[in-house]
């Protein structure tokens, strides 16, 4: 009923290729493209700088890895190391006195170079093996990180990143962080969303499906691979330059640690493979609830009056994410977005399901 | 070059690579029983090590009774994790089962900090610090007593894939349907499968908490178990021991090669290192089995 | 001595108006009834995708590890009801499936394929005569039986499926398409030595086949499943003469009048 479609109506190739098939949910797009906009002028700056800001960027870096896992179908554990390499370029091209602009594109472009060296190990194995061969390149990436001073910034092993200036305007203020967040998250949806419109998208999909099956039809495989790799990885790139410019301000190594690649292939799964919409809601669940949970037991210690131990305190966000993980897997194994489509399929024809049957 | 000094790295390197091998047996067992990557074995072993550590601390019970205790409680554990966890994802691409894995070793590990605390504690097996001379070669007796463990663990699991139930469970690893088919009990199996390797993880944890001191530093075994498990062939008893010995000298010795070079810490990059190369020039590893593909 | 007399008559396996769903969705079996009477063979026919192998899964118990279930109707083997026991006692009570495509267990030797298949509590010299047994049946094994079995060839892994289906001690064989992929003289040789074995032990065997040719000179009687249904049942000869079966099943019958193609589909009457 809230959708006002029941049932499926596209009688042509346009309509069914168009970016929205439901049109509620395009509208949904559009209130929520303006509520995003709007966001500054509701959302106190505390909110929209601890919990908005990263939750934009990590979204766009989650449907990066999204495009490599979801829709190119190869496991990949590294891909922190892939935004740290474009995290470190952008921001060692920006103290050089390079324009943020060509920063970022630089730091995207590195990323691209050296994520593609990882899909070289994805034309050999697949499954198990890549996500093996992934996270072991993930460990020599955190090595040389650590290991060379004259990239992590000296013996505090810390790079200041100069103050961000896009389109000559220097950005200091929480919202304009906030913007830059926002635009560059919309940008990467849109380009998602239009994927699967695409040569390309079709291509990786055939690929992820059966990649031999798909070399017979004359989908080179190779080529596609290593394209769905480099595009990963530049949406990880510039995702990782945004995130120090607008987040830590300080890059680190431990930012872009084995733990966190595993988080966002946790984020990309949990919200579900090849789903855009998942991935929002991915990110939201692993980077929010674990602090929420702490909230919830630090308040409820309180009002119950019980002494909870620093230690557990600390530990306990870590279980819950664990916990997460493995609930939502167990749930539904193709994710959030796949609950959502679930519910929106319910929705569409409700109260009228029993003529579906 | 000083060979009495290369041989000691070396038969420290092969003992401590032994020590790898006990962690890596735990995700080969699973393997080779269920084609399932294990990657929660960091998390188990950590907990193991913790599960000792209350009831022989906490409890006061003494370490004769403590350590197979917790391995009785580690054996349930195992099971539970399959019946919970595994049965409902049996047949899910490997992306899934590898997520489902990872979430419990995270699970696993902020669990038992939460509970017990991170700050790093000895089991007090009551192995002597003292030294151990072989000839002209200094050893450490704690890692002579892992390494022993290591081999009689591996006899043991010898005996048992030969066995009628390892038969089965290797069965059950090649395919489930058939398995069905012919009345085996795959959830049964695979949860066997899991209840070994949590024993397993108890006797990896106690020694190398001994080692290391038990913390959160023992999940973090993962990758070279997960190297050794590899080099030797993913489903692969004896190749989980030889890898392990041969990961362990590798490490040994080239890292007293290359530390001076790099400025120290090359440990973690020649594992990485072999890890990669493995899986490029040989993914199935030393001893792993070829999948048949007959045309 | 009625009793008696009465328990001859029963059936081995019955099955009423039994209905499979995939998923919660799709049906594929919809309402099959089959009997199969103590020690005789029996033959499931049909073309491609008519339900012939989720009928046997539904028997077997193996629907659960597809998503499917059984939604309606029931399945008695000997009389007890069956319809939602685990795979596993099923094979307790005596119900072994040999699936489609010869899964043997690649990796272990033949002899090892045969122990993995062995009953809870069965004794190690009575396995070893067991083996023996199924050795003397299939001669070709027991020259292999240490060989991995990924690398045996076609016909010596379906036989291999069978001797590991006949260690569970079945009073009940189910038999997937065994002669899937075979050469026309293994087919016979196949099929002859489960009609000795069936003969010898008295054991019932339910085989699903596609070549009818083949299956209706063994089998006793027939069922013939369209679309999810039974269309047909009769015994092997009646099956035999049957004009429509000659034509569609077995390929001869009148010669064929390329002007009556079209009528084709119309002329399987029998098709709902």
């Amino acid at each position: 009923m809230f959708y006002r479609l029941s049932g499926v109506y596209r009688v042509n190739y346009v309509s069914d290729g168009r970016m929205f098939k439901v049109p509620a949910d395009r509208n949904l797009a559009v209130v929520f493209l303006f509520l995003g906009l709007a966001a500054p002028f509701i959302v106190p700056s505390l909110y929209l700088n601890s919990y908005m800001l990263p939750w934009l960027i990590w979204t766009a870096a989650a449907l990066g890895l999204n495009l490599v896992t979801g829709w190119a179908g190869q496991l990949h554990l590294g891909y922190a190391a892939v935004m740290a390499v474009g995290a470190y370029s952008a921001i060692h091209a920006a103290r050089f006195g390079l324009p943020w602009e060509i920063a970022l594109v630089i730091g995207g472009l590195a990323s691209s170079v050296i994520g593609s060296l990882f899909a070289f190990a994805a034309l050999r194995v697949k499954g198990l093996y890549l996500a093996l061969t992934t996270l072991a390149m993930q460990f020599v990436m955190d090595w040389v990180l650590t290991h060379s001073p004259a990239i992590s910034g000296g013996s505090h092993a810390s790079l200041q990143a100069p103050t961000l200036e896009l389109l000559g305007q220097e950005i200091v203020s929480d919202t304009g962080y906030y913007y830059v967040a926002f635009g560059w998250c919309v940008l990467v949806t849109i380009f998602m969303l239009n994927l699967k419109r695409t040569g390309l998208g079709r291509a990786l999909v055939a690929v992820r499906e059966k990649d031999y099956a798909a070399a017979i039809l004359g989908v080179n495989s190779f080529y596609y691979k290593i394209l769905a790799f480099a595009t990963s990885s530049f949406i990880a790139g510039v995702s990782g330059a945004l995130l120090v410019a607008t987040f830590f301000f300080l890059a680190a190594p431990e930012q872009f640690s084995v733990n966190v690649s595993i988080q966002v292939l946790a984020m990309v799964i949990i919200g579900g493979l090849a789903s855009v919409i998942g991935s929002y809601f991915g990110v939201a669940l692993i980077l929010l609830v674990p602090g929420l949970v702490n909230g919830v037991v630090t308040s409820a210690s309180q009002a119950l009056g019980m002494q909870v131990n620093v230690e557990t305190l600390a530990h306990i966000p870590n279980a819950v994410y664990g916990a997460l993980i493995v609930v939502i897997l167990l749930i539904e194994p193709l994710g959030l977005g796949k609950l959502y489509g679930n519910i929106r399929d319910y929705l569409m024809v409700w109260p009228f399901d029993q003529l579906r049957k | 070059m000083d060979w009495v000094f290369l041989t000691e790295l070396a038969i420290n390197g092969a003992l401590t690579g032994l020590l790898y091998s006990l962690f890596a047996i735990g995700i080969v067992l699973i393997y080779k029983a269920s084609s399932v990557p294990n990657l929660a074995q960091g998390g188990l072993t950590m907990l193991g090590a913790y599960v000792v550590l209350a009831l022989s601390h906490d409890a006061g019970l003494p370490l004769w009774l403590a350590i197979p205790l917790a391995a009785v409680i580690m054996f349930g554990l195992g099971f539970g994790i399959e019946r919970v966890a595994l049965r409902r994802l049996a047949g899910r691409p490997v992306v899934m089962i590898l997520m489902l894995t990872l979430g419990l070793d995270i699970f696993l590990r902020g669990m038992t900090l939460a509970v017990w605390g991170g700050t790093s504690r000895s089991v007090e097996l009551g192995v002597s610090y003292e030294p151990f001379f072989l000839g002209d070669i200094f050893v450490s007796r704690i890692h002579l007593v892992g390494a022993g463990v290591a081999l009689a663990l591996f006899a043991a699991f010898m005996v048992f894939f030969r066995s009628r139930t390892g038969i089965k469970l290797r069965a059950i690893a090649d395919d489930y349907m058939a398995s069905w088919s012919v009345g085996i009990s795959v959830e049964r199996g695979v949860g066997l499968s899991w209840a070994l390797a949590s024993v397993v993880a108890v006797a990896a944890g106690v020694i190398w908490g001994e080692i290391q001191g038990v913390d959160q530093a023992l999940s973090l075994l993962l990758l070279k178990g997960l190297t050794v498990a590899v080099l030797g062939g993913l489903d692969s008893i004896l190749g989980a021991i030889i890898a392990g010995i041969i990961l362990g000298i590798v490490e040994n010795v080239g890292a007293d090669f290359l530390d001076p070079l790099v400025g120290g810490g090359s440990r973690e990059l020649i594992v990485a290192a072999v890890l990669i190369l493995t899986v490029m020039i040989r993914p199935h590893g030393l001893f792993g089995r070829h999948d048949i593909e007959r045309v | 001595m009625s009793i008696q007399n009465k328990s001859d008559a029963q059936p081995i396996l019955s099955m009423n108006s039994v209905e499979v769903l995939y998923d919660n969705v799709i049906m594929a079996v919809k309402g099959v009834s089959v009997q199969v009477p103590k020690g005789s063979m029996v033959a499931l026919l049909g073309s491609n995708g008519a339900g012939k192998s989720t009928t046997l899964k539904a028997i077997s118990g193996l629907l659960k590890a597809e998503r499917g279930r059984i939604s309606r109707g029931e399945i008695k083997f000997e009389g007890e009801d069956i319809t939602e026991m685990l795979a596993q006692h099923r094979v307790e009570m005596g119900i072994c499936h040999v699936i489609e495509g010869r899964r043997v267990f690649e990796h272990l030797t033949p002899d090892e394929n045969l122990t993995a298949a062995a009953p809870k509590g069965m004794s190690r010299s009575k396995l070893n005569t067991e083996k023996e047994r199924i050795y003397n049946h299939f001669p070709r094994l027991a020259e292999r039986r240490n060989s991995a079995s990924g690398y045996l060839s076609g016909g010596e892994q379906q036989m291999l499926a069978i001797g590991r289906a006949l260690v569970t001690q079945p009073s009940l064989l189910m038999l997937d398409e065994p002669s899937l992929g075979l050469a026309p003289f293994l087919v016979d040789e196949i099929f002859g030595i489960i009609k000795r074995i069936s003969t010898e032990d008295g054991m019932s065997v339910l085989l699903v086949e596609q070549n009818a040719l083949a299956a209706l000179e063994i089998v006793s009687e027939g069922y013939l499943i369209e679309n999810g249904r039974v269309v047909m049942h009769g015994t092997a000869e009646a099956l035999k003469s049957n004009s429509d079966i000659q034509e569609f099943y077995l390929g001869g019958g009148e010669e064929t009048d390329f002007h009556n193609v079209k009528h084709y589909s119309r002329r399987k009457r029998w098709l709902s």
